[in-house]
Parts: structure tokens; sequence; C-alpha cells
């Protein structure tokens, strides 16, 4: 029982590693040419130097621009004690300028202990924003903007932008503003006057090299040796880790997370699954954990979704794909009535069922997201019945989904028929397995 | 499953369908009472009193790989987790099995569904009533705690209501108190989940909304906060450019026969009687649907149907006896596939005694209940009249209207038509491909109240009317037609949706409308007024 506990110890102490992280991206912050030293290197010559900066970092989702951004301003508090106040926006909430003036005097009277009223007006906070920049510089302070999704605060005539950066540009200011975004070409939106005043600094957060990779894992990991678990246990669990990591199978399955979605955080996504399964009569890990993580991972909803359809849902399926195939551009749910009807009068098919049953489950279709209207808006003058549809899946998928119906009643006989231009015919399915490929003279 | 949920700060949700949605099933679990809603406490913040992991695992059949998966990815005891997303069809059990998960790790949450928030603002304040544990009552003027309109206010009243929060469960587990003094929840961490998240995909700005509950987890930075989404769409269909989704996407697939064979056998008194009546109905309609809330109905009404023949309770049921039950049945179940809707007829207790009278009432309806005659719902004659001729002017063609109403009214008009020409017909029978494809023509509203007058001077005409309904008073001869009644009949029919503001006519720019009703109901309002409707509509 003490394994037991101990592994539920490190179960959780792995588990909230992995959930934050700035844990894990210490680990790549080791090198010089880093982009945490480089981070690090422009916002200490602004603090000791009294020197103004802007700076963009630009990345894939999930690369770790925030989480380098909070070590950096973590260490730097602690080197610096009280000489840096750090003002967070986020271009989801604060993009409009009134709202952003009004969230920096809060901020700033948060940190310095002043009354916030909520009644100021924009004119004032801007003004008071202007006049915490002289003082601040004046007591050789840095004022930290980090502006969070950047490419939102584009959008519109970028006022908050222009009077950032203009402050940046009086002698008596020290701040230092800090952009973060997804949308690597964002400064081709910079207004003109805002990029002139913009010091065209970028740091790009690139996927990291194979072995870099490899440390992450180990670091993520990992058992410390002098924390609170029982030692041999970490030093057991260590061992059998390393076996782990060495295993080829291992690496295989790393790489092909990786492929899917190379950025490090969808990578620890998939690590809190494998590792939330560890066993814990055993209380170690094993390399079945990470294989099975490794589905959830790699879903196929649209096949997901298709298994759990009725029959009659993939006779309207397989209607609208003949309808499709037929070349009609656009069709609602009366033509795939029709096409329906004329199924049942040509093939004779057991299941054949009134309109109303079969706009229920024309409507469990679009419930699931199998079908979709092409109108966007505007279709709530029309009824459901003649709204024009289309298919989100494709013909591979839907075969695929045809054929891993498992439950397949006997009965159950479904056809396409599927013309490709040069004349080949393809009639499939009974019974869920491919009949004939026969060709046309 | 049908649930009601208010705005209500409280967790006292008052569910009529446990996890099994059968409607004779009672569930089994006891909803507090809403009396004491006078001091809000943490037991809020709980579904009840907390059950066992088997008992979690018997209530809901086939659920086992989906619930221990859940377990484990929550976790153990204040150990943080990423978010989770929950996504299967609807009535797979999603929401009542993370609401009986959470009883059972009797660990505070925070339940908000999109169904009953249907803006920002209303959400914002949901959570925030839950987290700080405020009822909205006469006393307070149901309102809300705080007001929060934006994003950004929301993040910061979150922040603070959560952190105090946590600090006060963080505080009462820290002192070492009595049992009996020990809060009703453990651990300290919260979960906020949002069920029926496809919901917001409607909201006009949906996109920001959902970008932002999504990065929620980021910018809170709060580990002691647990994130759940419950959807009915997979997280692919939720993916945008902006949002990057980096929830665990947890599976729920819908139920095979076996595990729907489990469900329906659970609380039946007789499981052999049952069981052979779900050797018999089930595969059948499990070929149309799927869902265990459109089953169930259908299944309540059809077992009734079964058991009638048995007399009592100790009738043997062996092989000859299910044949019998099965071949009275058989009419029943292919009617029931042909059907989307049906309603139990339960008799009104004075009736009870009569169960012949009941029988009897029940076979009526189920006879008819293909072909209904009667409407429904209640119109006036003229409103009638209206809808017909609404249905014509949709149905027909404008150039039509000559041949079939002249200005004397009646169909001799249609006898004196001269011989329609090629051209024309063809110009119908594109006409009828066009109104599958493009759905019902539009009119503009002088058409509407032509063919309006000619149907009521027909009407007038026929000898056998229902008797004196006021409203014909005022409709003595052509001319004399009141318009004002029928402009405001036109507007309360366009209420309802009957007819609709269609596009503008390309010439003039003035509106035009179009009738809604199918073609069955047309025939079924003209059959109450006995007016020979399909004289009027062109048929290819």
């Amino acid at each position: 029982m003490e394994a037991n506990g101990a592994a539920i110890d490190a179960l959780n102490l792995i588990r909230s590693r992995l959930c934050n992280p700035n844990s894990i991206f210490r680990s790549l912050c080791g090198s010089p040419d880093s982009n945490y030293s480089k981070l690090k290197s422009i916002l200490s010559t602004s603090i000791t130097e009294a020197c103004n900066n802007s700076v963009l970092l630009l990345g894939p989702r999930g690369s770790g621009k925030a989480a380098v951004l909070e070590l950096v301003i973590g260490d730097l508090l602690l080197e610096y004690p009280d000489m840096i106040t750090v003002v967070r926006l986020n271009g989801l909430l604060h993009s409009d300028e009134t709202n952003a003036f009004k969230e920096i005097a809060r901020q700033i009277c948060i940190d310095r202990q002043l009354l916030f009223s909520k009644m100021a007006s924009s004119d004032d906070n801007s003004q008071f924003m202007l006049a915490t920049l002289q003082e601040c510089g004046l007591k050789h302070k840095t004022l930290v903007f980090v502006l969070d999704e950047f490419d939102l605060f584009i959008q519109g005539k970028q006022r908050l932008l222009y009077a950032l950066l203009d402050a940046l540009q009086s002698i008596s200011s020290q701040a230092v503003v800090i952009g973060v975004s997804c949308q690597l070409d964002v400064e081709k939106l910079l207004d003109k006057r805002v990029k002139s005043r913009f010091s065209h600094r970028f740091l790009l957060f690139l996927p990291p090299s194979k072995n870099d990779l490899l440390k992450l894992v180990e670091h993520a990991l990992y058992l410390p040796i002098d924390s609170s678990i029982p030692q041999d246990y970490a030093v057991e669990y260590n061992a059998k880790l390393d076996a782990i990591l060495e295993d080829r199978r291992f690496q295989e399955i790393i790489d092909s997370c990786w492929e899917s979605y190379p950025t490090i955080r969808h990578l620890m996504k998939f690590l809190f699954h494998a590792v939330s399964s560890l066993n814990l009569d055993s209380g170690y890990l094993s390399f079945e954990n990470f294989k099975a993580a490794l589905p959830s991972m790699q879903r196929q909803p649209k096949t997901e979704s298709l298994r759990d359809c009725s029959v009659l849902e993939l006779y309207i399926l397989v209607c609208m794909k003949r309808l499709e195939v037929k070349e009609q551009s656009s069709y609602n749910f009366s033509a795939v009535m029709k096409e329906y009807k004329s199924i049942y009068g040509s093939f004779h098919t057991p299941d054949y069922y009134g309109q109303n049953v079969c706009l229920r489950a024309f409507e469990h279709l679009l419930q699931c997201g199998l079908i979709g209207f092409t109108d966007d808006r505007g279709g709530h003058n029309q009824i459901i019945e003649f709204r024009p549809v289309k298919l989100l899946i494709s013909l591979s998928e839907l075969i695929y989904g045809l054929k891993s119906y498992n439950s397949c009643p006997v009965h159950a006989i479904l056809y396409i028929q599927y013309q490709l231009s040069d004349g080949y015919f393809t009639s499939i399915f009974k019974h869920g397995s491919l009949l004939t490929i026969r060709r046309s003279p | 499953m049908a649930r009601e949920e208010s705005l209500r700060a409280t967790k006292r949700i008052t569910r009529s369908a446990s996890s099994a949605p059968t409607p004779e099933k009672k569930s089994g679990f006891k909803t507090k009472k809403t009396a004491d809603l006078c001091s809000p406490s943490l037991t809020d913040l709980v579904y009840g009193d907390p059950i066992s992991l088997d008992a979690l695992l018997s209530t809901f059949p086939g659920r086992k790989a989906q619930i221990l998966e859940l377990i484990k990815l929550l976790g153990h005891l204040n150990s943080p987790t990423l978010p989770l997303f929950i996504y299967g069809v609807p009535s797979t059990g999603k929401t009542s099995i993370i609401l009986q998960l959470f009883r059972h790790l009797n660990r505070p949450f925070v339940y908000s569904s999109f169904r009953t928030c249907y803006n920002p603002r209303s959400l914002f304040e949901s959570v925030l009533n839950q987290l700080l544990l405020h009822h909205r009552d006469a006393s307070n003027g149901y309102s809300s705690a705080k007001r929060c309109d934006r994003p950004s206010d929301f993040v910061d009243l979150l922040r603070d209501a959560l952190t105090s929060l946590i600090k006060r469960l963080k505080g009462s587990v820290k002192k070492s108190m009595p049992p009996q003094l020990a809060l009703p929840v453990d651990g300290h961490m919260i979960y906020l989940i949002f069920d029926h998240l496809e919901l917001v995909r409607e909201w006009g700005k949906s996109s920001s909304v959902l970008h932002f509950l999504f990065n929620l987890y980021d910018n809170l930075n709060i580990p002691e906060v647990g994130f759940i989404f419950l959807s009915n769409l997979a997280p692919d269909m939720f993916c945008s450019n902006m949002s990057y989704v980096e929830q665990i996407p947890v599976y729920f697939p819908s139920y095979s026969e076996d595990d729907i064979c489990q469900i329906f056998l659970r609380n039946q008194e007789n499981q052999k009687l049952y069981s052979s009546f779900l050797d018999v109905v089930l595969r059948p309609l499990c070929r149309i649907t799927r869902r265990l809330d459109e089953l169930s109905p259908t299944f309540a009404s059809l077992y009734m149907q079964y058991c009638k023949p048995i007399s009592g309770p100790d009738t043997v049921l062996n092989e000859d006896m299910k044949r019998r039950l099965y071949s009275k049945l058989n009419p029943h179940i292919t009617s029931a596939c042909n059907e989307t809707f049906r309603v139990l007829d339960y008799a009104a207790p004075e009736a009870e005694t009569s169960t012949k009278f009941e029988m009897k009432g029940c076979k009526r309806k189920l006879e008819s209940s293909k072909k209904s005659d009667e409407l429904d719902f209640h119109l006036s004659t003229s409103a009638k009249y209206l809808l017909i001729s609404a249905f014509l002017a949709s149905r027909n063609q404008a150039t039509l209207d000559a041949s079939l109403f002249d200005s004397s009214g009646g169909p001799d008009g249609r006898k004196r038509r001269r011989k329609v020409s090629q051209k024309v017909m063809a110009q119908q029978e594109t006409a009828e491909d066009d109104l599958h494809t493009k759905g019902p023509g539009s009119f503009p509203l002088e058409r509407l109240l032509a063919i309006f007058q000619c149907l009521s001077s027909v009407a007038e005409g026929s000898p056998d009317e229902d008797g004196g309904s006021d409203d014909w008073l005022g409709i003595g001869g052509e001319g004399a037609v009141v318009t004002t009644d029928i402009l405001l009949q036109i507007s309360s029919l366009s209420n309802v949706n009957f007819i609709v503001r269609g596009g503008s006519c390309p010439l003039e720019g003035s509106t035009r409308y179009k009738c809604m009703v199918s073609e069955d109901l047309a025939l079924k309002v003209a059959r109450s007024l006995k007016f020979p409707l399909a004289k009027y509509i062109y048929r290819r």
C-alpha cells in the first residue's frame, strides 16, 4: 500500500507538472541562443540601461511563447525586485481601446496600491497611463506591457497600439511592449504610423529538434529524487522510465504524435493522457499506457459519427451521395426523398419509411455534423425541407463508415453507384462487403 | 432527456428522467428539497449524497469504459487536470453521467448549460452566481450577484470568486475540525462544466465566445480549476483558424443493441416478458433510430399493446404464447415505424374502471393516427379560407388563376378552359420540379386577397356549412369583405409561420409572401371546411 500511496503522489506530481506549461519549458531555456535568453537580454537591457523597447513573439499555438515570457518575467522579478511593473492585456478581452485603457489603469493601480475608480473616462485613463510612464521613467522603474493575442489588437484603427508605441518614443519613459501572436505575418497588418514606431524585433518560436523533444519528455516524466516521494520508489520508477524511453516503439509513438501536430503542448496533452492511466497496482508507467493514449490523439470523428448512425440515416447519406454523383449542384431534403423513393422503386429495399420519419433522421444527421446547410444565415425563412444541404463527408469516409458498421442487419442492402469518368462501374455492398467491380465496355 | 434548469444559483436541478429515460422509471436519487434555500452553503456545489462506484456503474449499463476513463482523467483528489471535452450524439448520457460522477467523487462543481444561457451575459452571471453562492429569489429581486456583460469583467470577477472559494475550501481542510462540522465536499478543486456547447455556434458572435471559453483555462492560470465541456458535436467542428482546441476528447459512442436491451430491462417488473418483447421490437425500430429518447416512448406504447392479451400475472411464457403475442403486435410495429411521435394515452382516473372504453379509445387513436382527419388546432373559418387561399397561391402558378377562378367564383371556369398548349404544359412541369427544389412559390398580397374573395364566394354558394360562425356575417357579397379583419388574420397567420415573407418582387420591390403549410395540412383544413381543395391544385 505504501507503493500505492507513493504512486498516487507521483501521479499527482507529474500531472500538475504537465498541466502547468511554465515548468515544462524551463528545460528548453538552457542554451544561450534560445528564445529565453534573447528575451531576457532584451528586457534586462531595458531595465538596466533605461531604454525603451518593443518585441514580438511569434509562433504557432502551443509552442511556448507565453510560457517562456512568464519564465523570463518571473526570473527578472526575482533579480530586480520592485523595478518592474507588469501590465497584461489580452486581445480577446481588451481589444477595444476604452476597455484597454481601463484595464491598464486598473492594473497599475493594483500594483501601486492606489484606488481605482470605475467611473474614470477613457481620456482620464490614458492620461493616467502617460503620467505613470513619466513617473516611472524618473524613478528608473520599467513598465512592461504584455499584449496577448496581438493580432486581435490590430483590428480597427489600432489606437491603443499607437498610443503605447508613441509613449515609448519620449525620452522620459521607460517601458517595454511585448506582443505575443500566432499569426506569423502580423507585422504586415500594422498601420503605417504604428509600424514606424515599432522596433522590428521578432522572436520566432520554432518547434524543437528531436533531441530537445526527448529531453523535454524526460524532464516532464522523471521523478525528482529529493522530493517528498520515497526515494527507492522514485529510483525504481526512473529506471523503468529509462527502459521505456529507450524503446524504439516508444519513439515511434512520439514521432506519430508529433507529426500530427508539432507543438509542445499537444505532446504534453498526450503525455497527460498516458500518465493518467498509470496502473496503480503496479505503480509504474508502462509502454501500454502510452500506446493506449495514442488513439485519443488520432480520432476520426466522422467515422465515429457514421458508426453511430442508424440504417435509415445511412440510406439518406447514400441518397445524397447519389445525388452528388448525378452532379446536382444543390439539392435539398425533398430531392433526397425523391431519390429515396426511386431507390425503393428500383431495388425494393425493405426499409421504406414515411416522410416524417426520414425528416427526423435527416435532422439527426444535421445534429451530428455529417451534413450541413449551404446557406449560412438566411435560411430561417425557408422550411427545413427546402434548404439546400450538402454532405460533409467524402466518399471514402462514407464507404469506410459503411464497412465498419458492425451490426448491419441481414437485409441491409446499401447501394451506391459511382460512375468514374472513364467508365468504371462500382457496385458495392451487400452485407458490408465489396461485391463486384465491373468494367463497362 | 428533458431537463428543467433555472438560472438560479442552486443545484436543485429537477429532472424528469434519470439515466435511462423511460417515463415509467423513477429517478432513484433524491434531489434536495427547495425549502432550505435560505442559507446558501457549500452543499450547493455538489449534486447530492455521495454514491459508490458500483452504484454509479450499475446505473449506467454500457458506459463502464467511459466512466472509468473519466475517473482516470479527472485524477485523484486535488490533482490538476487539463480541460476535458466530452462529446457524443444526444441522449447518450453525457450530462447525467458527469453529474452522477461528481456526486460519486463528491467534488464541488459549477454547472451551466447553453440551453438556458442564451447570451454571454446570462452565462457569466449564472457561473458567478453559483460561485458566489448567491441565490436569486424574491428578497433580492431575482437579480444576480454581480452584473457582468463583458468577457474582461467576467475574467476578473471569476478569478476573484474562484480564489476566495478555493481559499475557503483549503482553509477548512487545514483546520482540524470535528467530523460533523467538516465540509460536505472533498478537496479544494472546483470544476466548471459547460453543457450543450454546440448551441454556441448559432450565436452571432460565436467564434469569439468559443475562443474565449477555450482559452479561459490559460487566462485564469489557476491550477485548482478544472474545465469540462459537453457537446453533441465533435471537437473538430469547433475549430476555426483562431481557436486551438487543447482539450482532451472523450467520446461517448451511441449504445449498441445489447446495451439498449439492458437499459430498458432495468426496473421492469416482468423481466422475461419484457425481454421477449424487446426481441421482437428492437430490431425493426433500431433500424430507424438508435436514440434512446426516441425509442422509449415508442417502446412504452408498444409494450402496452403487447401486454394486452395477457390476462394474469401467472401466464406461462412459452414459445406458443410468444408467437401469439408477436402476431398481435406486428401491425402495430409497422405503424410505429412510420410515426415520429407517440403520446401514451393515459386514461383519466374515473375512466380506469372502464378499461374497455380506454382500449377502444386507444385503438381508434392508433388506427387514425396515420390519417387523422381532424385538425389538432383551432382556426376560425375565415382564417381557414385564408390558409387555403395562401396554399393555392403558393402552389399554383399565377397564370393558372384565370382558368381556375373566374369572377363569379367556382370551378365552372375550369370546364371552359382551352386545351393547354405544349409550352404551357412544359412550363407547368418545370414548375412542379421547382416546387420540389425551391419550395413554395411567393405571391403578392393582392393575389392572395383575390383568391380569397373567389373562394369565399364559392363557399357562400354551397349550402351546407357549419352553422352560423359569426365572422361569416360580415362577408355578404364579394365586395363586402371586411378588410381589417382579413389583414389581422393574415398577420396572425404569419405569426405562426404559416405565411412568411418571401423575397421581394424583382420589378417593383414590393414584398411577397410564401405559404409554408404542407399539402397534408392544407387538405386537412379543407376537409374540415368541406371544401374541395383537390380540384384547385394543379397537378401534372
